[in-house]
């Protein structure tokens, strides 16, 4: 029999969310202060807005006191797909009045792309857009990567927040405590920000040119977007933009070190670093990543698309690293990036379906799960040959030696599969507007794995439950089914359980 | 009185038509530089089909945004829009057409020394013709498209643009701000430890 949540749960949930909302609220005071700096008084009054409504919001959540603040694992689950879901609809509010969205739903969907890291835009006359929106855009990467319950845990006394750590696709603690291990996750990005920004900015003035202001600008948000594995760019044109191979080299360190592990980040900093090449993940990503450099190279070669070594190299490179890490950066247009069919699609479309490592800011499928997956299918091949009654016992290292028990290999296989019915859903909803298998595809898995990297199907005119269904896509997708899941259960309990 | 007639006679004609002749001619050699000599290709065009303009003089037309970019090299990069938005500001009230359609360009920087401010917020970038050969995925450069101008014609210098703040907006922030602050002094006695 179902239970009906009782008010003490919506209370739970409620106190929570209040608690996520005012941390937001404070964030929200960067860009308004961007705005107040560069005398952007239109932008500044809708951040006024957006803060006032997640402060409110936050205040009547915090109204709601239970007896209890012990938050379970559903209630966690709960407090965190309900914070994906409302903090892009209210982080949204500076872009509905910024004149940049043809509507409102435009609007989230890019709030809900930069929260979730994908990368994919609908935005109008971005090269006109004001700074202080334009690094909004780019600070709700950073906020989404890192994870904003993190943040809150970190800013919050007191321990525990287990669940709403897991409920933001963390697989693994670093440290004993979850505060600890989010203040490590947090550190690991500031020091990243500091360097990053400083090398970006030094090579955008002294090799491209920029002046130091507009060096640093484009600097913080390539690192925000690169980092957090995002997508957004500051101009439209993308990494395309800026036309040089060393900025691209820089900007591709980046996001390597974004959809690397947080654990493996740990091992590092501090731990043995043997340990980085013996883990699983490092090995199946280094596979995956070589199997679909090699499958896009000799489609691109093929095809003839690039004349030259410097050219298939330079630029099958950047974009396969940016497909497989879920950045979604691009040096080429998108109606250039429709015209890799065959294995250079193939490639393509398979590095970003798998993504990055599992804790990292990175999207997708994940290695760590198909590493595991390819273990326990190896498991049971041997199983089938070995006399019967054989025990055929898998270990794996993964920050230490661990056993492959079945229960795990299911996980990883179920998650996968989920994976899989979401680059689907999205693909059949393109397929039945008419768009072509190739482009329906491509699209699909780059919302589902959180990448952003496009082949023209997302522009503003696109119909609007395609709209719809990517911005699902990007929220499942980001919070990998088990908080969507969750929330759906309370919901379907609290309307038919007793 | 003598009267003159209006028209000029017969020298005077000849005189005009050798004018305009040689102003024709002049024009004609300069034509590269101002965008005559070459077919006047919209950006999207580039954009989709690159390959067919590869190696070829063209003329593009349209704002020039986001930065200068002065190189070592002895060449100045920057991106040309040729889109609504260069001739119709959204924040002057122009309308929305989709995203920016842009290519990047190079020239030599003496040409872009004198360039007025670069398109950006608020102020809408100087509107060009700049003639040069389109290089499609250039083996020199990596693979990278664009456009290697050697000549450019300033169409309109760009200018400042308003935009002021929405006051129904900000007073409905202001408003919002307030009533939490007061729910705040009421909420502040709650403990903020996550258990």
């Amino acid at each position: 029999m179902l239970i009906k949540p009782d008010r003490e749960d919506l209370r739970i949930v409620a106190y929570a969310l209040g608690r996520i909302f005012t941390v937001v609220a404070v964030a929200s005071l960067v860009p308004l202060s961007w705005a107040v700096l560069g005398r952007e008084w239109h932008p500044f009054a809708s951040f006024l807005l957006m803060i006032g409504a997640f402060a409110f919001l936050g205040q009547l959540g915090l109204r709601y006191r239970p007896s209890d603040e012990r938050l379970d694992w559903s209630h966690g689950m709960v407090v965190v797909a309900l914070t994906w879901l409302a903090v892009p609809m209210i982080g949204s509010i500076p872009f509905i009045f910024s004149g940049h969205y043809g509507s409102p739903i435009d609007a989230i969907f890019d709030a809900m792309s930069g929260l979730t890291t994908t990368g994919l835009a609908l935005v109008q006359d971005l090269d006109h857009m004001a700074p202080s929106l334009n690094f909004w855009r780019h600070l709700l990467h950073f906020l989404g990567g890192q994870g904003i319950v993190i943040a809150a845990l970190v800013l919050f006394a007191g321990g525990g927040g287990l669940t709403l750590y897991y409920g933001e696709a963390r697989d693994e603690r670093i440290l004993p405590s979850v505060r600890s291990t989010a203040r490590f996750i947090w550190a690991v990005a500031l020091v990243h920000l500091v360097v990053g920004v400083l090398v970006l900015g030094v090579i955008a003035h002294q090799v491209l040119g920029f002046e130091w202001k507009r060096s640093f600008f484009h600097a913080l948000m390539i690192f925000f977007a690169a980092f957090d594995t995002g997508g957004f760019a500051p101009q439209s044109t993308s990494l395309g933009y800026y036309h040089s191979a060393i900025f691209e080299f820089a900007t591709t360190v980046l996001m390597v070190a974004g959809a690397m592990s947080f654990g493996l980040h740990y091992a590092l900093w501090r731990g043995p670093r043997r340990a980085l090449f013996k883990n699983l993940e490092t090995r199946t990503i280094l596979t995956t990543f070589t199997f679909t450099m090699v499958l896009t190279m000799v489609g691109l070669g093929a095809a003839g698309i690039y004349t030259s070594v410097q050219g298939l190299t330079r630029q099958g490179f950047f974009q396969i690293i940016s497909a497989h890490s879920g950045t979604g950066f691009s040096t080429v247009p998108s109606s250039e990036l429709a015209m890799w069919g065959g294995l250079a699609f193939a490639g393509m479309t398979i590095a970003m379906a798998l993504g990055g490592m599992a804790s990292s800011t990175a999207g997708g499928i994940k290695a760590l799960r198909i590493g595991l997956t390819v273990k326990a299918v190896a498991n049971q091949t041997k199983q089938l040959l070995l006399p019967e009654g054989a025990v055929v016992s898998t270990q794996y290292f993964q920050s230490g030696r661990k056993r492959l028990t079945p229960q795990l290999a299911q996980s990883a296989m179920t998650v996968a599969l989920l994976y899989v019915a979401l680059f689907l859903l999205g693909a059949g909803v393109a397929l039945g507007y008419g768009y072509g298998l190739q482009e329906a595809l491509f699209e699909s898995v780059s919302a589902g794995a959180s990448v952003g990297l496009s082949v023209g199907v997302t522009e503003p005119s696109m119909p609007m439950l395609l709209k719809l269904t990517y911005m699902f896509q990007m929220w499942a997708g980001r919070l990998e089914f088990v908080a969507v899941f969750a929330l759906l259960g309370f919901i379907y309990a609290w309307v038919r359980g007793k | 009185m003598n009267r003159r007639s209006p028209l000029p006679n017969r020298h005077g004609v000849i005189r005009i038509a050798m004018v305009l002749l040689v102003m024709t001619s002049l024009l004609g050699l300069a034509g590269p530089a101002f965008g005559q000599g070459s077919a006047l290709v919209p950006v999207s065009e580039l954009l989709e089909d690159g390959a067919r303009f590869d190696h070829i003089t063209i003329t593009v037309e349209g704002e020039l945004v986001g930065d200068y970019g002065f190189r070592d090299d002895g060449f100045m990069w920057t991106q040309i829009n040729d889109d609504s938005y260069a001739r119709d500001a959204l924040v002057d009230g122009g309308p929305r057409t989709g995203a920016n359609t842009g290519i990047g360009v190079r020239m030599p920087s003496e040409l872009g020394v004198d360039l007025p401010p670069v398109g950006g917020y608020r102020l809408e970038g100087p509107l060009v013709q700049l003639t040069g050969v389109w290089r499609y995925h250039d083996p020199d450069r990596g693979g990278e498209s664009y456009l290697d101008v050697d000549g450019m014609l300033v169409v309109e210098s760009g200018r400042r643009l308003e935009e002021g703040p929405d006051w129904v907006v900000f007073a409905l922030g202001v408003l919002l701000l307030v009533t939490s602050l007061v729910m705040w002094r009421r909420n502040r006695h709650l403990s903020l430890d996550w258990r």
